[in-house]
């Protein structure tokens, strides 16, 4: 009896071995490689030994993913209201310098920057990928003479983009979310940017807040103080700025530099608080779908277990029974 | 016949309504602002801004920041603001005393930077106050 099981037992195993992808012809759920067995070993098929012990140990991390996932969950959403209230007060922020200038993404610049605007951390959905195929879009659609430069804020845009436009990169910031985000820091980050780089227009691409579940990509197009003169003149595209005195400075000039600084300060600062609202919404979308799905799977692990469970005890009781059988037989 | 001020602040509307007069103080000078005034872009400085509304003036202190007016309706957007009645005496004073304390003794080019601008803060806010109690 014994000696006939162990040959079935390795003629299946000879079968897998010879078979080069168990897991695309096999039935069973937990095939071929097991997480509890060291990698290289198969399990054997059918066999008692199969389940029993993994299964559990499997049960067990599958239900601690869940309880993390659904902490994860949770603390984004605590963290989603406070930066919600945050990002909604700040559109009033930019709102007049709209009403003022006007919104023109295409207006004429031969020097563009894109200013990718991405989370530090992952596990938040597809917003950073979002994100960076919206700027790598932006970057072949401005192509003119020059080509385009990234400037990036956030590590997981920083890593996407380092893989194939490493030369266009012209400064990366990280870790902005260590402190919750205020004005000062923005305005900082900004001051730097508008230091180092040169710049005909600047494009901040990243992803606004729309609702828990609607995030939407969007750019906001920032022209340079130069540019921002050139258009003002007649038959530009800010002719409007021409009937406004303007006063405060030495200069119109330097007005409109202080005005478009201040502009690009105000526009990231809102751009930046909607990203982290979309940044903690997606994060707590993927972790509900993640506890969901953990949750499926224990029920399914579940049901293995027992199935396992009683199908070992079975065959130990047809062993005890027909040795009984036997013995019986036998006097 | 009314102008309508709003002043914006990056994380909140400091002021809301409808106002008789404005006086406000940029860089090269005080400029009054009275309704049908002409469309004006301005830059302000770190100081007090005075508003008059129902006859009562109030003064705000505001950490730098644009004016745009047009049509009658005036928008100010700021880096920080604070209203006159929002300010405690006491602590104003403290404030600015030790602002005071803290420029005169800042080593460094990085902490004189951060302790003059803490002094002009504390100073428009104190001044703020003293304005408004005369």
């Amino acid at each position: 009896m014994a000696s006939s099981s162990v040959r079935r037992g390795v003629s299946r195993l000879s079968h897998l071995l010879q078979n080069t992808s168990p897991l695309a012809s096999s039935a069973h759920s937990c095939s071929g490689r097991c997480p509890g067995l060291s990698s290289g070993e198969l399990a054997p098929f059918g066999s008692r030994m199969a389940s029993s012990q993994i299964v559990r140990n499997r049960m067990k991390s599958v239900k601690s993913i869940q309880k993390i996932t659904k902490a994860m969950k949770m603390v984004a959403a605590s963290k989603l209201r406070g930066v919600q209230v945050k990002a909604e007060n700040s559109r009033g922020f930019w709102q007049p310098f709209v009403a003022l200038l006007g919104d023109h993404p295409d207006i004429e610049s031969k020097k563009n920057v894109i200013l990718t605007i991405s989370s530090d951390r992952g596990l938040c959905g597809g917003i950073n990928s979002t994100s960076v195929k919206f700027s790598k879009a932006m970057f072949t659609l401005s192509a003119s003479e020059e080509p385009a430069k990234y400037v990036i804020l956030g590590e997981k845009g920083k890593v996407q983009l380092q893989r194939d436009s490493k030369k266009n990169i012209q400064m990366v910031v990280t870790d902005i979310q260590k402190m919750p985000i205020n004005f000062t820091q923005i305005s900082m980050i900004a001051d730097e940017i508008l230091k180092n780089v040169e710049f005909d227009t600047i494009k901040i691409i990243y992803n606004k807040f729309g609702s828990v579940v609607s995030f939407l990509p969007s750019v906001a197009t920032i022209p340079s103080p130069e540019v921002i003169a050139r258009e003002s003149e007649a038959g530009g595209k800010l002719e409007q700025l021409e009937s406004y005195e303007i006063e405060g400075g030495d200069s119109k000039a330097e007005v409109l530099q202080n005005l478009s600084e201040f502009q690009f300060a105000a526009m990231l600062f809102n751009a930046s608080l909607e990203n982290a609202c979309s940044e903690q919404g997606a994060r707590m979308s993927a972790m509900d779908s993640s506890t969901r799905n953990a949750s499926e799977m224990l029920e399914k692990l579940t049901l293995k277990y027992n199935r396992s469970r009683q199908a070992s005890i079975t065959t130990e009781l047809i062993e005890i029974i027909s040795g009984a059988a036997a013995l019986e037989a036998a006097s | 016949m009314v102008l309508s001020l709003r002043v914006m602040a990056p994380n909140r509307i400091v002021w809301n309504s409808e106002v008789g007069e404005i006086i406000l103080s940029t860089n090269s000078g005080q400029i009054g602002i009275l309704p049908n005034h002409a469309p004006l872009l301005t830059a302000l400085d770190m100081g007090v801004s005075k508003i008059r509304s129902g006859g009562q003036w109030s003064a705000m202190a505001s950490m730098g920041g644009f004016t745009m007016i047009d049509n009658n309706r005036v928008t100010i957007l700021v880096n920080e603001a604070e209203v006159s009645d929002e300010i405690d005496l006491v602590e104003a004073q403290k404030d600015y005393e030790v602002a005071q304390m803290e420029l005169a003794q800042a080593e460094g080019r990085k902490r004189k930077i951060e302790a003059n601008l803490a002094f002009k803060r504390a100073k428009a806010g104190f001044y703020l106050l003293l304005d408004s109690n005369q």
